[in-house]
C-alpha cells in the first residue's frame, strides 16, 4: 500500500503541477501553466457565500437580506462605463460567474489578450458601482432566476431538506434569496459587503493554461493589488451549533410526474484544511450507494429509483450535510433500504475492494479535473479556499484507509440527524 | 494534426493528436437512418448496451472494471445529425504513464468499446431479457420524468407540434406507448439493422490507432454490412404562425419557445454563416436578446436562440413571468424583425465574432472539443480542416449575410407553458 501510495504520489505530482504566490495585498494567485494549449481560465474567487450573512466591518454590525451574494454577483457585472460582457465582447473572451452557499466566482476563458482580460475582470470587481436604479433592475431578472429555479424539484427537494435539518444557519435559504429578501438591498449595504467580502486577503486569483505565474502576478500589479490593501477590521459572526434536527419530515406538491425524495443527514462541521475529513465525506455516498456497489444495482435494476438517483456531500462553513436524492414511486422503501445498507456498513464495515476502486476512481478524477483548463484553474482555487493545496488532497486520498471509512460510519450518518423530503405530484 | 482513412466502405477510422493531454479517447459513432417503428428499440438499446458486453456481462462487474481504469468514463449515447442517428460509445481514460502498476490501460479502453458495439451480451442470440426488461422501465421513467424539467418539457411540446409526423419528428427517446413491444428479438432487429446499414466512424485520440483500425476490421468481419447514405437536409413547410398555450397547476415561472423554420432545405447556409447569425441574434451575451429582452427589459433570466442547418429550423425559448408571455413573444420578435429590417451594426458583427473566434481557438484543449469539431465536418459531408479553417470562414461572415440568414426564417410555432388559472388552456 505504501509503495502505491507513494507512486500515486509521484504520478500524479508529475500531473498537477502549479505554482503559487501570495502579494503584499493578501491577495493568493495559482498557476497552472499548460504547455501546448491556447486558452487561458482565470478565476477570481471570494469567500463570500450565501451563508455569510451576519458580519461585523469596523466595528459595525450588519444583517444581510438572504441572497445578498448572488445579488452581488450579478452587480459586479457593471461599471459606470458599462458592463463587463460588453468589455470582454472586445476581446472575445467567454465570461460568466457563480454563487454557492461559501464562494463568488467570476471567470473567464480566452484565447487573445488575456492581460486585458485579466484587467477586466480584475478591474470588475476592484472598482464596484451600485444605484438605486441598477439595483431595481437587476430585482427583475433576478426574480425571473428565482421563479426558475422554483420550478425545479432537484432545488426544492435540496432546499426544504436544509429547512429540516438546521435551525438557524442560513444554508437554511435559497443562495438567491427571495423576490421580497432582495427587494430590501441597498447600494449602500451592497458597498459595505463589497469592502469587508471582497478584501484580496479573502480572495484567489487562480489561473491556467498559456499562461504564466509572472503574467498574472503583473496583472495584480497592474490592478493595485500588489499594495498593502486599506485596513478592514470584519468579523464574520460564528455560526450556532446545530445539535438537534428542526423538522424530521416535509412534504410538499408540485407539478411532477413521480414522486421526488430526499435524505439527509446533519453531520458536524469539517474543520477548515482537513484534507482527509473533506474526501472521507465524499467518499461516504459512493460507498454507500454509488454505481460499483450492490445496492444501486438492487435501487436500479428493480426500477425504485431513477438512473440519476445519487448521494453528495455539502460542506461548507458551520455545516455538513450528506444528501440523498431521486425520482421514486416508492420513496420510503428506497429510504429504508438505504439506512438500512448504512447500518449494515456500520456493523460489517466496508468492503475493502470496494474502498480501493472508489479511492481509484477519485485519482483518475483528480488527473481529469486539471486536464481542461477551466477545470484545473477551478480545481486549484477550490482546494485553496478549502485550506489545502492539489497536492495535499491527493496526498490526503492516498493516506485514507477503510478502516477510516468505518470509524467515520460509527459517528456519521446517524439517524437521529435525519430528515426526509418528499414532493408528490400536484393534483 | 489529424488523419482520417477509410477502413472499408463507410468505415472509417479519424486519428487526432492528444499529446498534451492526461487522458486518451475512442469514439465509435454509428450514423444511421431512424425508422417510426423502431424509435423504441432505439432508444432502449443504448440503455442495455451500456450494461456490459459478452466478456462483462454484468453491469457492476463492467462499473468496478472502470474503476479500475482508474475512473475511465465510459458513455453510450444516442444523438442526432440532421434527421439521421448517431449512436455512440467512447471511453475516456488517463493514458498508460499515468497507471500505478503499469498497465496497459489504453488497449484495456479499446476492448470495452468494441465489446460494447460489436460483441454485446446474447442470450440465445438475443438480447438477455432480463436486462431488456429492467431498460425497458428505466426508459419509461426518463419519459416520464421530461415534465418534470419544464423548460426541457416546453421545447419539446414545442418541436412536436412543429415537426409532427415527419422524419424529424421521430423522438429520439422513443414512445411510452411502444415500449410494451419492445423485446428482446426486436432489440437484436434493430441493432442488426444499425450495424449493416451505419455509416462508421470511429475516432482515437492518444490511443495506438494501429490496433484500434485492426480491431475494428476484425470486428466487421463478422458483420454483414450495406452501409447507406446520410439522410438529405430538409425543412418544414411555412404555416402560419400556430399558438398553443398548456396550463399548469402549481407552475412558478411561465417558459416560451418558438420555432421558426426555413421552409426549403435548399442552398443550406454554411455552419459558420449559422453560428454568427445566432450569436447576433440570441448565442451570446452580446446578442439583442440577451441586451434587450433580458438585460433592458428585465422580462426573462434566460432568453437565447439557437438553428440546425439540416433541418432548417431556429429556435427561442424563455422562460418569463406567468401573464408577461405574450410581451416577451413580441419583445423576441420585434429583436428578430429589427435584425431582419435594419442595420445589424459593425460593432455587435464584431463582438460575436471575436467569441466564436476564441471558441474555435479553445477547441484544440479538449479532447471532447476537438472530436466534436471534426466529425461535425464528417456528419455534414465536409472536407476535413482544423479549427484554423474555421477561424477563416467565419471572418468572411457579412452583416448582409447575417441578415439574409435571419430573414430566411418564418414564424411557425409558438408553446407556452403557464401557470394555471392564468388564462392558459389545455394544448
Amino acid at each position: 500500500m505504501n509503495s502505491q501510495s507513494d507512486a500515486l504520489r509521484r504520478k500524479t505530482a508529475e500531473a498537477i503541477r502549479c505554482e503559487s504566490t501570495r502579494l503584499d495585498s493578501g491577495l493568493t494567485v495559482l498557476c497552472r501553466t499548460m504547455p501546448g494549449y491556447s486558452t487561458v481560465h482565470a478565476f477570481y474567487v471570494t469567500r463570500f457565500g450565501s451563508v455569510c450573512r451576519d458580519f461585523t466591518l469596523d466595528g459595525r454590525s450588519y444583517h444581510l437580506p438572504a441572497g445578498t451574494a448572488h445579488f452581488l454577483e450579478h452587480k459586479m457585472f457593471e461599471s459606470e462605463e458599462g458592463d463587463a460582457f460588453s468589455l470582454y465582447a472586445k476581446t472575445g473572451a467567454s465570461s460568466n460567474a457563480f454563487t454557492s452557499f461559501d464562494r463568488t466566482g467570476y471567470y473567464f476563458s480566452a484565447t487573445d489578450r488575456i492581460d486585458r482580460n485579466l484587467d477586466i475582470l480584475l478591474g470588475m470587481v476592484g472598482q464596484p458601482w451600485f444605484t438605486e436604479a441598477t439595483i431595481a433592475k437587476e430585482q427583475g431578472i433576478i426574480g425571473q432566476e428565482i421563479k426558475m429555479y422554483d420550478d425545479s424539484p432537484d432545488w426544492r427537494l435540496l432546499t426544504g431538506l436544509f429547512r429540516c435539518l438546521y435551525r438557524s444557519h442560513p444554508i437554511r435559504d435559497d443562495i438567491a434569496g427571495t423576490v421580497e429578501s432582495i427587494a430590501r438591498l441597498t447600494p449602500e449595504l451592497l458597498y459595505a459587503c463589497t469592502e469587508a467580502f471582497y478584501r484580496p486577503a479573502n480572495m484567489v486569483l487562480s489561473v491556467a493554461g498559456d499562461i504564466t505565474l509572472d503574467q498574472a502576478v503583473a496583472a495584480c500589479r497592474r490592478a493595485g493589488l500588489d499594495r498593502p490593501a486599506a485596513p478592514h477590521a470584519v468579523t464574520p459572526a460564528p455560526f450556532a451549533p446545530e445539535n438537534e434536527t428542526c423538522r424530521r419530515e416535509l412534504q410538499f406538491t408540485m407539478p411532477v410526474n413521480k414522486p421526488c425524495f430526499a435524505l439527509g443527514f446533519r453531520e458536524q462541521p469539517i474543520p477548515y484544511g482537513d484534507a482527509r475529513a473533506d474526501i472521507l465525506a465524499d467518499l461516504l455516498p459512493e460507498l454507500i450507494c454509488g454505481g460499483l456497489t450492490d445496492l444501486y444495482r438492487k435501487l436500479y435494476d428493480e426500477g425504485l429509483v431513477n438512473p440519476e438517483f445519487n448521494g453528495e456531500t455539502i460542506s461548507v462553513d458551520g455545516a455538513c450535510t450528506v444528501v440523498f436524492t431521486g425520482e421514486s414511486a416508492t420513496p420510503r422503501q428506497v429510504v429504508e433500504l438505504l439506512q438500512a445498507e448504512i447500518r449494515r456498513l456500520r456493523r460489517d464495515g466496508v468492503d475493502p475492494e470496494l474502498f480501493t476502486l472508489v479511492k481509484n476512481q477519485m485519482y483518475g478524477e483528480m488527473l481529469a479535473n486539471v486536464e481542461g483548463v477551466d477545470d484545473a484553474a477551478e480545481s486549484l482555487a477550490g482546494a485553496w479556499l478549502s485550506g489545502y493545496t492539489l497536492a495535499e488532497e491527493v496526498q490526503a486520498l492516498a493516506t485514507l484507509t477503510a478502516q477510516d471509512v468505518n470509524d467515520a460510519l460509527q459517528r456519521m450518518l446517524r439517524e437521529e440527524n435525519a430528515a426526509y423530503v418528499e414532493i408528490q405530484p400536484q393534483g | 494534426m489529424f488523419e482520417r482513412k477509410m477502413l472499408a466502405p463507410g468505415v472509417y477510422i479519424t486519428t487526432l493528436d492528444a499529446e498534451k493531454f492526461n487522458r486518451c479517447r475512442i469514439a465509435i459513432h454509428l450514423r444511421y437512418t431512424p425508422l417510426r417503428r423502431t424509435a423504441t428499440d432505439a432508444a432502449v438499446l443504448p440503455l442495455v448496451l451500456e450494461r456490459g458486453y459478452a466478456q462483462c456481462p454484468d453491469m457492476t462487474a463492467l462499473s468496478r472494471k472502470l474503476a479500475r481504469l482508474y475512473g475511465a468514463d465510459l458513455g453510450v449515447d444516442l444523438g442526432t445529425a440532421g434527421t439521421d442517428r448517431v449512436l455512440t460509445v467512447d471511453i475516456c481514460g488517463i493514458k498508460d504513464r499515468f497507471a500505478l502498476a503499469g498497465e496497459d490501460l489504453t488497449r484495456a479502453y479499446a476492448d470495452i468499446a468494441f465489446g460494447i458495439v460489436f460483441d454485446p451480451y446474447l442470450v440465445d442470440g438475443l438480447f438477455d431479457p432480463e436486462a431488456v426488461r429492467i431498460e425497458k422501465e428505466t426508459l419509461d421513467r426518463r419519459l416520464q420524468a421530461e415534465f418534470n424539467n419544464k423548460r426541457l418539457y416546453c421545447v419539446r411540446q414545442a418541436r412536436r407540434r412543429f415537426y409532427g409526423d415527419s422524419p424529424a419528428g421521430i423522438e429520439l427517446g422513443g414512445y411510452r406507448s411502444d415500449l410494451p413491444g419492445v423485446t428482446p428479438a426486436t432489440l437484436k432487429a434493430e441493432y442488426d439493422r444499425i450495424l449493416r446499414t451505419a455509416s462508421i466512424d470511429v475516432m482515437v485520440q492518444g490511443a495506438d490507432a494501429d490496433n484500434v483500425a485492426e480491431r475494428l476490421l476484425q470486428a466487421l468481419q463478422a458483420v454483414p454490412r450495406a452501409p447507406r447514405d446520410f439522410a438529405g437536409a430538409m425543412a418544414m413547410p411555412v404555416t402560419e404562425p400556430r399558438h398553443y398555450c398548456e396550463a399548469i397547476p402549481g407552475l412558478t415561472q411561465a417558459k416560451l419557445c418558438m420555432l421558426f423554420t426555413t421552409g426549403t432545405p435548399e442552398d443550406l447556409p454554411s455552419i459558420n454563416l449559422l453560428r454568427m447569425a445566432m450569436s447576433v441574434f440570441g448565442g451570446s451575451t452580446t446578442s439583442r436578446l440577451f441586451r434587450n429582452v433580458r438585460e433592458k427589459q428585465s422580462l426573462c433570466y434566460y432568453c437565447g436562440a439557437t438553428a440546425l442547418r439540416a433541418t432548417g429550423v431556429m429556435m427561442v425559448d424563455s422562460g418569463v413571468e406567468p401573464g408577461r408571455e405574450e410581451q416577451a413573444e413580441a419583445a423576441i420578435l420585434k429583436e428578430w424583425q429589427d435584425l431582419c429590417r435594419g442595420p445589424v451594426t459593425r460593432e455587435e458583427m464584431e463582438d460575436c465574432r471575436r467569441s466564436l473566434l476564441s471558441g474555435m481557438d479553445a477547441l484544440g484543449d479538449s479532447l471532447a472539443g476537438l472530436e466534436s469539431w471534426y466529425y461535425g465536418q464528417i456528419t455534414r459531408g465536409e472536407a476535413l480542416a482544423p479549427p484554423e479553417y474555421g477561424r477563416v470562414l467565419i471572418n468572411a461572415v457579412t452583416a448582409d449575410q447575417v441578415r439574409e440568414q435571419l430573414n430566411s426564417y418564418h414564424y411557425s410555432v409558438c408553446y407556452t407553458l403557464t401557470r394555471a388559472g392564468e388564462g392558459g388552456e389545455p394544448a
